[in-house]
């Protein structure tokens, strides 16, 4: 199992970095431009809160983007939430599927591990890939934090990071889940449903018929403005992402099982 | 000698498409054992089950006395694998390809996988990118054999290589063999299977025509007739009664005449293309 985990870790170790380099890169910059674009913002800050469901959907009308805290967390907070939830998406859709698209899948299956071992194998590589991706994006912003010298409270950014690797995890899983299933790689599936699942969140922010159902899309519970703004999380919705997660998993584990190699 | 591969009534259908129905036979124990058929025969789905990498609707499958569908991990263990379309990973390297396929089995293959090497011209150091089909198919070899397992079950094995690794692959084969090792070959090449096997079974259409020794397959009545008659030549096999054939050559105003034993590839085209 752990040569399949080392397999899988090292095949996506490049992109790891491209896309932690991407994200934490713009992100840590975001963060090094506020101190010039501090006094702007707060005379936009009122402004910005005014614009009814916009400055509600992204967050604006709850938090001060003069402070570091509202501007990290609506600025930042979209393109960490975004870029992260891409990438779990990029690095689980295939995670299954690749074999057989890439026909390796008759090497795979003729050595002697369990299917359900290399579902294990693979799916603990994409945790790994997820955590170390936040690890590495949550130390650049904390060093760009250091560097601009203001203060930020550090419980509702950690609160924030914790919920975005459970958001991200329940992505992949979801990814992981169809991946089973799939013969061919589908990534334009994985990121159309990032999109969606973002696009999804937004709407149920800005329509308040939908804002009893915003609990069922992943963006939910790890919204930065929220987070920052209340400092608590949204147990319902945390929790059916966790169980969603556990769920998609579990369909992989039987599935992949199950499933007959393409001939 | 005991069997160390029991196939019983295997059933596999894919919905519309044919898979393979009621495939019985038996590999014994040192035996090099050829499969043969044409494309879409069932070879590759009886492989396929064998090795557990699909699920069949009936019958039972025995490798070294263990059901495949039970036992799969303990089975694979002891088999080294090619398929016909031998794909790796294609950003690794040949050495991380091999070394990958000992770690899994927990097994220090070094020496055997150097020997390997060595014997059939490996660059260990290449990325399996830059691989031809050839040269993929020798490293499928080697993770098939550094292990030293009990069966080798091969699909299609020579496609790509050139006759000096050809040569090379099945005195490896032989070797194994002489050590205890037993092999499948599957492979549309008759003349290796008069060279290197001692049984064989034929599958068509998802079904299997026969089962013996070579040396009994190849053994038949059919004759090869050649026949020169009106200026024209005529060629055709022939099994039945001789002396029917006598008389219908009676009538004609023949030439000359040959009747010849057949080779070894028309006896086995006759399997192949005989109705049923």
């Amino acid at each position: 199992m752990f040569t399949i985990y080392r397999h899988e870790i090292r095949e996506y170790i490049k992109s790891l970095f491209i896309w932690a380099l991407c994200v934490g890169g713009v992100g840590v910059l975001c963060i090094l431009l506020f101190s010039s674009l501090k006094e702007s913002m707060e005379g936009m800050t009122e402004s910005f809160a005014s614009m009814g469901a916009f400055s509600d959907a992204f967050g604006m009308s709850q938090l001060s983007m003069a402070t570091l805290g509202g501007f990290y967390a609506t600025e930042v907070g979209t393109i960490h939430g975004l870029g992260g939830a891409m990438f779990a998406a990029v690095i689980s859709a295939n995670m299954l599927s690749k074999e057989e698209d890439g026909h390796t899948s008759e090497f795979l299956f003729s050595l002697p591990i369990a299917r359900g071992k290399v579902v294990m194998a693979k799916w603990s590589a994409v945790m790994s890939h997820i955590l170390l991706f936040n690890l590495f994006c949550v130390s650049l912003y904390l060093v760009g934090i250091v560097v601009l010298g203001e203060d930020m409270d550090l419980q509702e950014f950690f609160l924030y990071h914790g919920m975005q690797v459970l958001m991200q995890l329940e992505i992949a899983g979801i990814c992981f889940g169809v991946s089973a299933f799939q013969r061919k790689n589908k990534l334009g599936l994985a990121l159309g449903a990032v999109l969606l699942f973002y696009a999804y969140d937004l709407m149920a922010r800005v329509i308040p018929d939908l804002s009893d159902y915003k609990l069922f899309g992943p963006f939910s519970y790890a919204n930065a403005a929220d987070l920052f703004s209340s400092g608590e999380i949204y147990v319902e919705a945390a929790a059916l992402g966790a169980v969603v997660l556990a769920a998609c998993v579990s369909i992989a584990h039987v599935a992949y099982a199950r499933k007959d190699l393409a001939v | 000698m005991s069997s160390v591969i029991k196939i019983d009534n295997l059933t596999k259908s894919y919905g519309k498409h044919r898979g393979v129905a009621n495939v019985s036979f038996a590999v014994e124990e040192g035996d090099i054992f050829g499969f043969l058929g044409p494309n879409g025969a069932g070879k590759s789905t009886t492989i396929r089950s064998m090795l557990g990498f699909i699920r069949f609707q009936a019958g039972s499958i025995h490798i070294f006395g263990k059901d495949i569908c039970r036992e799969k991990e303990t089975i694979l263990r002891e088999i080294g694998y090619m398929p016909s379309e031998t794909m790796f990973y294609p950003a690794l390297k040949v050495k991380d390809i091999i070394q990958m396929a000992a770690d899994v089995r927990k097994k220090d293959c070094r020496k055997e996988a150097q020997k390997l090497c060595e014997r059939l011209q490996v660059d260990v150091d290449k990325k399996i990118s830059d691989l031809s089909l050839g040269n993929r198919k020798k490293v499928g070899i080697v993770c098939a054999m550094q292990h030293k397992p009990k069966l080798f079950v091969f699909d299609e094995p020579t496609s790509g290589l050139d006759p000096l690794m050809q040569s090379e692959f099945f005195k490896l084969i032989q070797e194994y063999v002489a050590e205890g090792a037993t092999c499948m070959l599957s492979t549309h090449v008759l003349s290796e299977i008069k060279s290197y096997c001692r049984s064989a079974a034929i599958m068509k259409e998802g079904k299997l025509q026969c089962v013996d020794s070579v040396a009994n397959l190849t053994r038949t009545n059919a004759k090869r007739v050649k026949l020169f008659r009106d200026g024209r030549q005529e060629s055709y096999i022939y099994e039945g009664d001789m002396n029917e054939l006598l008389q219908t050559l009676a009538g004609y105003n023949v030439e000359d005449i040959l009747i010849e034993e057949p080779s070894l590839d028309e006896i086995f085209m006759h399997f192949y293309s005989e109705t049923e």
